[in-house]
């Protein structure tokens, strides 16, 4: 293999080790290309110099215990999902029967409970009190609370989610996301109708779940 | 380029071996760069497909000794290469132990796409990241490379040429953060392009390139001002 000068930048860039020994070959008399390899080689050794694989005391004893108390945690929350427990066992094909039949009973279900007639607001649906308002607001706030932390945790297996469980579970979620929009926009209006807020609460209530049961399913 | 070598100190020491033919041979058949990594931690590579699916599948299952073995293989490159993006050794050690927690909380999304191994160093890179954007917004400073953060940089282990190691650290934070991850991975922790394109979700031939601009870079930064008389 014959190379020059002018192959050496495409060489140093992606050559084989058949092309690098020609260009070796050629430096020996090219003063240039002695100079240049040389430069080039430099920052490899240079970057050995940020190379630094002493031990680190105690770093592995402390992920140890993170990892345990993370573990800890993911053990100790509600299991609402013994039902889904066999799903892994199952065949993928399975899975995704099971799975789509869950999100349609899923969606009908908060479908049903948003559809469920909401009388004349003003007359026949008793008003919360200012005590029991507060209470109501109090509980929806703890109940976003916890729910934007599990769904942060939620997050990587919603976004790409590896089953067809996760899937579906990611499904109800957008449902429950735009029930709960519906149910907001209607309390806005009218912030003491006890009957939206309560269906609103147990929209909360049923989000939470699900994120709970996403983050056990990951499990 | 004219034909000089870079102003650093450690030159004569580059010089005197590259006048040595079996340092040319060394440099020119660098396929993987496992050969300067004999004795250092292991290779995302160098362990059969196997032994890697067998750890994902024991991390999978909750078996500590299984993170235990991840950390063994890898936990000195992973603080290493966190502490080079990062730019201190305690943020490099949080950096790592986020990681395994993400690596524990997320198993099951991984479908072995790439290698286990390689997939836990993608996570470590978003992390330290994530880390450096945290760090800027507390300090709501803004620097005009990448809108990232310059890291502080710490002493480290006796026996490296410091006012090399200054240069280079300079002269890498001036580079984009794709140049810079690339170049850190190949050439200070010796990974080989296809564990790199894993890495960074690039592909091969773009980590090669990437290194060469790099490279290119350095060269520029690092090469001492050029005599008008040439
Ligand atoms: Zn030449």
């Amino acid at each position: 293999m014959n190379v020059t000068c002018k192959d050496r930048e495409r060489i140093f860039e992606d050559g084989t080790a058949a092309e690098w020994a020609a260009l070796a070959a050629h430096a020996a008399a090219c003063a240039t290309c002695t100079e240049e390899i040389r430069t080039w080689q430099s920052l490899s050794v240079a970057a050995k110099e940020l190379r630094d694989y002493s031990p680190i005391p105690g770093l592995w004893s402390r992920i140890e215990r993170a990892l345990i108390e993370q573990d800890g945690r993911k053990a100790r929350r509600p299991e609402g999902k013994w039902w889904f427990s066999f799903l892994p066992n199952v065949s993928l094909g399975w899975q995704t029967a099971v799975a789509g039949a869950f999100a349609l009973i899923l969606t009908a279900s908060v479908t049903w409970i948003i559809s469920r007639p909401v009388r004349d607001p003003g007359k026949q649906d008793p008003l919360l009190k200012n005590a029991a308002l507060k209470e109501v607001e109090s509980a929806e706030s703890a109940y976003k609370k916890a729910i934007d932390k599990l769904a942060a945790e939620a997050k990587p297996q919603l976004d790409t989610p590896a089953t067809p469980l996760l899937a579906s579970y990611h499904e109800k979620l957008l449902v429950l996301d735009s029930a709960i929009a519906d149910l907001r926009a209607q309390g806005g209006l009218n912030p003491s109708n006890a009957q939206l807020r309560y269906q609103l609460l147990a929209m909360y209530q049923e989000k939470q779940r699900t994120l709970e049961e996403v983050l056990g399913a990951g499990k | 380029m004219g034909t000089m070598g870079l102003a650093l100190p450690w030159k004569t020491r580059i010089t005197s071996a590259l006048h040595e033919p079996a340092a040319i041979g060394r440099w020119e058949t660098r396929v993987g760069p496992s050969e300067h990594l004999t004795g250092g931690p292991a290779q995302a590579g160098a362990k059969p497909a196997n032994e890697d699916a067998a750890l994902a599948a024991a991390c999978r299952a909750g078996d500590l000794r299984a993170y235990e073995r991840l950390y063994v293989l890898h936990g000195a490159r992973m603080k290493n290469l966190a502490r080079n993006v990062l730019g201190s050794a305690a943020d490099a050690e949080d950096a790592v132990q986020e990681t395994f927690l993400k690596v524990q909380r997320s198993i099951a999304s991984f479908r072995g796409q790439s290698s286990f191994v390689t997939w836990t160093y993608r996570i470590l890179i978003n992390t330290c990241y994530d880390a450096r954007r945290s760090r800027l917004r507390k300090k709501e400073v803004t620097t005009d490379d990448d809108s990232e953060e310059t890291p502080r940089r710490e002493p480290r282990a006796p026996g490296a040429h410091p006012s090399l190691r200054i240069a280079l650290v300079r002269a890498l934070e001036k580079l984009t953060r794709h140049q810079r991850d690339v170049f850190l991975l190949y050439e200070v922790e010796g990974f080989r392009h296809a564990e790199i394109a894993g890495m960074l979700e690039i592909s091969e031939a773009a980590s090669k390139n990437t290194l060469f601009q790099a490279k290119k870079n350095l060269r520029e930064m690092l090469e001492p001002p050029r005599s008008s008389a040439g």
